[in-house]
């Protein structure tokens, strides 16, 4: 197009029509492609992919493990706690200083156990160990998948691979994840009252949190048991808990006893907004929340 | 050249203040050692730290740093993209100070990681979805670039002036210009724009999960890392006594800041328009409200971020009466630096100091966090604005990083 005319002229020549009509296809091509194509990146790309990089070897299981937490029954024992914490060997705050922690640095335990109370006032028991999430912030942020998808939904870390960067923990939206501040050298007031610790202490600078027993589960899964049915693979928090409010088990297995409770009783999951898919559901107490 | 050194080195070694300056550095530095000391020996338990507030000081000086550092990549593209070839005489101090944030950024991190050992894991185990991991590769990346793009002016020094086949090298390194400021762009764009989403995208934090937090942080970032580099000509000029940067350069990069703050707190201006008051959830509110009535996360907000980081530096940026003075400018460019470092601040710890909320009853809250940096931590950070000033007092001192010959 030349600039010494004033008026304005078309001039399309055919190798710009060629360029322009090209460029377009293209476009419409490479759209196509991104969008539903094998090269979609946004389509299709689920976090179970990335995970499939890693070539762990696992056989896809037909589990999802879960857990079902009944709040009309809990009575705030805290039995739960206390044995999550002796199998696990998890910090606790000695009884004397728990002043002195709760001015410095309030340490959590993987199970917490708190007094709640419904909308129209009826106190009831709350706890919480950590949710498994379907669809879980702390495996999206880890920058080192550390914390990651097993096949059977449950969410677990690679301690010797932490960076202890602390940003899970930062996107926890259950709070469910601990910092390990300083290399530990206390004595676990809970063993061996409330049980063994069945797992290593963790080390220094890295983030924990609760696995389900993962090693009883998968324990007792080589030796033919079923999680949720026999102790020795269940969770020690089900195991304690003397008036039955957590139930462990299959939620893939429609007979299993969670499926059963969450198709009989009124569930809900915490903060399902966020779409986070926890495996815990909640059965709410009688008078509602 | 050389007599520019031979009497830069007079100021530099006889004046009682340069050896006041001296001890000054040392003694951060010394401090900073100390601390890193005690930390990697205690853990990060002797931090103030904790599980409700897991980032803190270190946090915000690596955020900071690495926005600082923004000049580097800004007039670098300004310069071999853009083809402004009159800012050449900036690129070399630009890309120098960006070394100097990156670097400080890295550092920091070190310290931040519970466990610095593994700190290379992000270049082995890969999660694409992480926005951290993105950040990681595009800093060391980025960071390489730099030193590519850096090369030449280190093998210009005087050290190495006697083995000529490193300036010869050099000099075909600085062929590549062009294209390592395409690159240092691209990644550049990236990791500045997802230091914000690595709030952003929190869900679970309401005042932290909106879109527009990778759009402030690049604009800031854009807006105040070239007139930081401005500032720091004009004080190296003020030092040395020589001329570094032409006047109407410098004062054109101010101009630049100018507008880009304006641009940012226009964003600014939408963001709390639009997250406070026209589109406000309840969660938000309450989120806000708890700030502004424990913590003096109004008054930082107001005063420090808006009136000194965004008010002062556009006045004294653009208009005609306060630019054409370099102590305006340099002032406008601190203001700027301050309110970086008190927006990063308010987003970091603000955005944890308020609780999560996830109980399905109504009683059970849990606790504000609480924090406050303790000793080691601001330890730290002497010891790294230590190293900042270090680097730079080195790098006026031995590298040609004002003479402007041999570009074409």
């Amino acid at each position: 197009m030349s600039k010494k005319k004033t008026k304005i002229k078309l001039e399309l020549t055919r190798r710009d029509f060629l360029i322009v009509g090209g460029t377009a296809a293209g476009s419409v091509v490479a759209a196509q492609l991104l969008t539903t194509g094998p090269l979609s990146p946004f389509a299709g790309f689920r976090q179970e992919q990335v995970e499939g990089l890693e070539g762990t070897g696992e056989p896809s299981s037909s589990h999802h493990w879960g857990m079902v937490i009944n709040l009309d029954k809990c009575i705030g024992c805290e039995y739960c706690l206390r044995a999550c914490s002796a199998t696990n060997d998890v910090w606790v705050d000695q009884p004397a200083d728990e002043q002195a922690a709760e001015i410095t640095r309030p340490e959590k335990p993987w199970n917490i156990v708190v007094n709640d109370r419904t909308s129209t006032g009826t106190p009831f028991f709350f706890s919480r160990p950590c949710l498994h999430c379907g669809d879980a912030p702390c495996v999206e942020v880890c920058p080192v998948r550390a914390t990651y998808h097993r096949e059977d939904g449950l969410v677990v870390m690679n301690y010797d691979r932490c960076i202890g960067c602390r940003y899970c923990e930062i996107a926890c939206p259950y709070d469910a994840r601990k910092f390990n501040w300083q290399a530990r050298t206390d004595v676990n007031p809970f063993v061996p009252t409330w049980g063994i610790p069945e797992v290593e202490r963790r080390p220094r600078g890295v983030v924990e949190k609760c696995t389900f027993c993962i090693h009883r589960i998968d324990a007792g899964l080589k030796a033919g048991l079923t999680p949720g049915e026999d102790r020795e693979a269940t969770p020690a928090c089900v195991n304690i808990c003397p008036v039955g409010a957590r139930l462990f088990g299959d939620l893939n297995d429609p007979e299993s006893t969670v499926s059963q409770a969450i198709a009989s009783e009124a569930t809900i999951r915490l903060r399902e907004e966020l779409g986070t898919e926890p495996s815990v559901y909640y059965i709410i107490p009688k008078e509602g929340l | 050249m050389a007599s520019r050194i031979l009497n830069g080195r007079k100021l530099f070694y006889l004046s009682p203040a340069m050896i006041a300056w001296i001890g000054f550095l040392g003694l951060c530095i010394v401090i900073g050692f100390i601390s890193a000391f005690e930390v990697f020996w205690n853990g990060l338990f002797i931090t103030n730290m904790s599980d409700s507030v897991p980032w803190g000081l270190w946090i915000t000086i690596d955020l900071s740093s690495i926005a600082l550092g923004a000049g580097a990549f800004t007039l670098s593209a300004v310069v071999y993209l853009f083809g402004l070839k009159r800012f050449q005489s900036i690129i070399r101090l630009a890309v120098f100070v960006g070394f100097i944030g990156y670097t400080t950024a890295l550092l920091t991190l070190i310290m931040d990681i519970g466990r610095p050992d593994r700190f290379w894991h992000p270049w082995v185990y890969w999660n694409i979805h992480s926005v951290l991991w993105e950040i990681t590769m595009c800093i060391t990346i980025y960071l390489a670039i730099m030193l590519v793009e850096f090369a030449p002016v280190i093998a210009e020094s005087r050290f190495l002036s006697r083995h000529t086949w490193i300036r010869t090298s050099a000099k075909y390194l600085h062929r590549l210009a062009p294209l390592l400021a395409l690159l240092g762009l691209g990644i550049s764009l990236l990791h500045q724009s997802s230091l914000g989403a690595t709030y952003g995208i929190v869900k679970s934090r309401p005042i932290w999960f909106k879109p527009s937090m990778p759009i402030m942080f690049i604009l800031s970032a854009v807006a105040v890392g070239p007139s930081l580099t401005m500032a720091i000509a004009y004080i190296a000029e003020w030092i040395t006594g020589k001329a570094t940067v032409p006047h109407d350069i410098l004062r054109t990069i101010a101009r630049f800041s100018g507008f880009a703050i304006i641009v940012y707190g226009y964003i600014r201006f939408w963001d709390l328009a639009a997250v406070t008051y026209y589109g406000r959830t309840p969660l938000v509110s309450e989120a806000f409200s708890l700030l502004s009535q424990q913590t003096p996360y109004n008054f930082s907000f107001w005063v420090f971020e808006i009136i000194l980081g965004v008010v002062l530096p556009a006045v004294l940026f653009l208009t005609p009466r306060f630019n054409r003075n370099p102590g305006y400018l340099v002032m406008g460019a601190i203001f700027a630096v301050i309110g970086i470092l008190v927006n990063r601040w308010n987003v970091t710890v603000g955005g944890l100091f308020v609780p999560l909320s996830y109980s399905p009853g109504t009683l059970y809250q849990l606790q504000p966090g609480k924090y406050f940096p303790g000793l080691p931590e601001w330890g730290i950070a002497i010891g790294i604005v230590g190293y900042g000033l270090t680097m730079l007092t080195l790098g006026i001192r031995y590298l040609p990083l004002f003479s402007s010959e041999e570009h074409a």
